[in-house]
């Protein structure tokens, strides 16, 4: 047995005797308090078998679940795992946030199980996570079934259990879990169940269900973080300096006090002192770092926003208005790239390589930043008490906001109670919890009362925390036959990584030997962070491209070639994902003038190593007119995960995710006047809507691998979609497109 | 200050507030109908679409004193128990990602409904503007296309 399932066995037997003791680890109080608060409320006192799971007398089965819901289904996807073993009726399955504070009081009983995304809004089918949930549920089982045979007088083994009825199969007794629950959560078991193996799965990888809260969407009942309805509430309209890492100067605070409703106005200090955390967490908090801001607290929000917009303030804007504009940081950056850079990785000597290639081929690529627009504006309620801090956030990772929350208020951290609400959206955006910081820091200000932070749209979006902007040079030394050597890679930002520049499959496997990666850090001021495929975005669309201009210029069919490249790569997958995709999409087929078709593929998780994260791979078959209108006619998109367990709840994410790509290829860059990022709006960043979609975007989710792991769903598809589109660009125009986004470039051709 | 008096839902409301207030906020924080999403505050995305006189709106750029004696619908009237053919259409296709959008997605379908019972593909892309960063266009569509099937 692996470590965490003697973790989880060692859960269950710590509840189990907490329970015989008569000490009953009910719901926080928070949750008692805040219950309208809470879009799981929690019954009370529910009947516990594990941390992880209670059963109700009336049969309710409550799961408890780390991972907040940013709409990819992880909230239902752990119940459906647990009653892969536990066979309860679905109907009576509710599933509520696990609470970081009894995490932290309780020896980090939830976050032990994977680590640093243990309270990840993703990956809900990660191996460990997996088989926790498989082992709850059928150590579960076995108590309700010894339970009922203690009931009867009769042995375990002639009892079933399904759909939530336990049945004694000789004389065709039964019971319901229901009936049985307080008694199974004090079963003891001689061992714990194995479950079963995964041939016999009945449900997972076979039956598709629909997230448990769709029917609290529909009627606009579930309450995301902005929706936060908590006594005595006031409201507190944020602005922050309008370029970042700057400072606030001076603001006139008379100027508005006598506006209607308006009770204070509070200065948000980056530079105030911030107590050092002695716990580790999941993320560096550097990454959470506040930023200077006034903010007007009142009693409703659209007096605060009003009052806000009346504010005199000013500014000390700092170094960065020294980025007058996008082709200003664009030409620094791809200035840079001209230059030896830091050497991050060298395998095989690729500088000697290339000297002694017969031919040598190099591009730069380049793109801008890009902000998640996730469609809920950020915001965040916190009540700030002597000893106690509550804070009601729609964030993507609950323990890191946790954290963030008791240094900003600096209490400890069994003092934090967070309450985990629905998201609008996340992308990544929502992730290293600056947002949190900045909802606390005002709240401490106004002590005593639930302060709920609202940002504008226009400052969610200008004060981001922005896909990183990026320039890459590949440099390859080719051979006679028209193949790589030896990759040269350059790599200029401020925040961009080089995943997949640095660990493709094509250097990955050996088909090209050598490689080196230098990278240059550029002192930009613009906040960035984690966009939905974070560094993999980008980069695939460089990687994807590059290959496919040596293709071009090696006379090689690019299908071909990539095959070629991924010959001796230990993955077969890969190679089957794009054969595949490629006869379902008609590759090769002759097209008429003004039409072509392009590939890509890409992996996100898979860190450099075969069979592992998520394969997505993309053909795009497009008509561009001689003027330059882009059609897309056909987009077939296909992702090799291992395995899937809830086939529809993939392909939401395997089509959301394709047009999050689509929309990241042709829309999305943050426009920069000196220094201020001024596309803060969906009016000057625009987002396709249902007229833009292309009709021919076919989903594929029968073209994988079936290898055991289940990688995830919503973010490897994003990369390979630009540089489909781009090839297909090339092939029908002649024109190759070098950076993001495709509306910032010419089309036009012939 | 002024006293708005307002008919939402088929129900009469009075609020002491500001009449520049947008109907958005309006809802939201002084009438605790939470609904109704707030997200662009320009009427560009659409989360905020209610139907005023039975036409979609964007309730987030219409100030509260000039809906007094119109009859607002929101996300809370369309049924009280997810029976109105598009949520069970909606329900049916699993077509809420995140959910952010979606009251306003409902919204600008049930006054689409009202309007043209029949919608083609045309229609509807022409009367569904509003913006869904998740990506749940075309189980959008197909689900409008349920409803009306079903007789919304």
């Amino acid at each position: 047995m692996n470590e965490f399932v003697s973790l989880t066995r060692r859960n269950l037997i710590i509840s189990a005797s907490a329970f015989a003791g008569g000490l009953a680890i009910g719901v926080s109080p928070a949750r008692a308090a805040f219950s309208d608060s809470n879009p799981w409320a929690g019954a009370d006192e529910p009947l516990e078998f594990t941390s992880w799971l209670a059963i109700q007398p009336d049969g309710e089965v409550i799961v408890r679940v780390t991972m907040p819901d940013i709409g990819n289904g992880v909230m239902t996807q752990i119940p459906m795992t647990i009653n892969e073993e536990l066979r309860a009726d679905w109907s009576k399955i509710r599933a509520e946030y696990a609470d970081t504070n009894r995490d932290f009081r309780e020896n980090r009983v939830y976050s032990k199980v994977e680590g640093r995304t243990g309270y990840f809004s993703g990956r809900s089918t990660a191996t460990e996570r997996t088989q926790t949930a498989l082992q709850v549920g059928a150590s579960a089982r076995e108590r309700l079934k010894a339970a009922a045979a203690e009931v009867w007088g009769v042995s375990a083994k002639d009892v079933e259990a399904e759909n939530s009825i336990l049945t004694h199969k000789p004389t065709g007794r039964t019971l319901t879990y229901g009936d049985v629950a307080e008694a199974a959560s004090r079963v003891q078991l001689a061992s714990e169940p194995a479950p079963k193996p995964r041939s016999e799965w009945d449900t997972l990888t076979k039956v598709s269900r629909s997230k448990l809260q769709d029917p609290m969407l529909v009627n606009g009942s579930a309450t995301y973080g902005i929706d936060v309805n908590v006594p005595d509430k006031v409201y507190a309209a944020l602005k922050q300096v309008p370029v970042h890492g700057g400072r606030l100067k001076g603001f006139n605070k008379a100027a508005i006090m006598d506006m209607l409703g308006v009770l204070d106005v509070v200065v948000v200090d980056p530079d105030e002192p911030r107590k050092e955390m002695s716990v580790e967490a999941p993320y560096p908090l550097f990454f959470s770092t506040a930023q200077a801001a006034v903010a007007v607290i009142a009693e409703h929000y659209w007096q605060a926003k009003t009052a806000l917009d009346a504010l005199p303030v000013e500014w000390d804007l700092g170094a960065g208005t020294q980025w007058t504009s996008n082709e200003k940081v664009k030409s620094t950056a791809l200035g840079v790239i001209q230059t030896e850079g830091k050497v991050s990785l060298a395998e095989g000597d690729a500088p000697k390589a290339i000297a002694e290639a017969q031919k040598v081929f190099e591009q730069d690529y380049y793109s801008g930043y890009a902000d998640q627009a996730a469609l809920e504006p950020l915001n965040g309620t916190a009540l700030v008490a002597k000893d106690r801090v509550d804070v009601w956030m729609p964030t993507q990772h609950t323990e890191l906001a946790h954290i963030v929350a008791a240094q900003e208020a600096d209490v400890e951290l069994t003092d934090v109670y967070m309450h985990q609400t629905f998201i609008g959206g996340a992308f990544g955006r929502r992730y290293f919890s600056d947002d949190t910081r900045m909802v606390v820091a005002v709240a401490k200000k106004f002590p005593g009362r639930p302060v709920h932070t609202i940002w504008s749209r226009e400052e969610t979006m200008s004060q981001g925390r922005y896909r990183p902007m990026s320039a890459v040079k590949i440099k390859a030394g080719v051979s006679d036959d028209g193949y790589p050597t030896s990759f040269l890679v350059r790599l200029a930002s401020n925040g961009q990584q080089d995943q997949y520049l640095k660990d493709s499959p094509y250097t990955g496997g050996g088909a090209i030997p050598s490689i080196q990666v230098e990278q240059h850090f550029l002192p930009l001021n613009f906040l960035v962070g984690a966009y939905r495929g974070p560094f993999y975005n980008t980069n695939a669309f460089v990687m994807e491209s590059f290959v496919d201009e040596l293709a071009h210029e090696s006379g090689i069919d690019p299908l071909d070639y990539r095959l070629k490249l991924l010959e001796p790569w230990a993955d077969p997958g890969w190679a089957n994902l794009l054969q595949k995709l490629a006869q379902r999409a008609g590759w090769g087929e002759s097209l008429p003038a003004g039409q072509g078709m392009g590939i890509a593929i890409g992996n996100f998780g898979y860190n450099g190593e075969p069979q592992k994260g998520t394969t997505a791979a993309a053909v795009a078959r497009v008509e561009v007119s001689k003027s330059g209108e882009l059609k897309v006619l056909q987009l077939d998109v296909g992702a090799d995960p291992g395995t899937i367990l809830n086939p529809d709840a993939f392909e939401t994410q395997l089509y959301g995710a394709t047009l999050f790509g689509l929309n990241m290829a042709l829309l999305e860059e943050m426009d920069i006047e000196n220094g201020v990022v001024v596309s803060d709006n969906f009016d000057t960043y625009p987002m396709l809507r249902l007229r833009d979609i292309p009709e021919n975007i076919r989903t594929h989710l029968d073209v994988t691998s079936g290898h055991e792991r289940m990688g995830e769903a919503g973010e490897p598809p994003v990369g390979p979609v630009a540089p489909a589109l781009a090839n297909a660009i090339f092939q029908a125009t002649g024109k190759r497109i070098r950076s993001l986004p495709f509306r910032k470039v010419d089309l036009s051709w012939g | 200050m002024a006293l708005i008096n307002l008919k939402i839902n088929g129900e009469e409301k009075s609020l002491e507030v500001d009449g520049q207030t947008p109907l958005l906020w309006a809802l939201r924080d002084h009438l605790e109908m939470t609904g109704t999403k707030f997200g662009c505050g320009i009427a560009q995305c659409g989360a905020c679409t209610v139907m005023l006189d039975g036409a979609a709106a964007r309730s987030c750029t219409i100030p509260v004193e000039a809906v007094e004696g119109v009859e607002i619908t929101t996300i809370e009237g369309l049924s009280p128990d997810n029976s109105h053919p598009l949520q069970k259409a909606w329900l049916n296709m699993n077509v809420p990602q995140c959910g952010y959008c979606q009251s306003g997605m409902l919204m600008s379908a049930a006054a689409l409904l009202k309007e043209n019972p029949n919608p083609t593909d045309e229609d509807i892309d022409g009367a569904i503007d509003n913006i869904c960063r998740c990506g749940t266009y075309l189980r959008v569509r197909a689900a409008i296309h349920q409803a009306a099937k079903s007789g919304a």
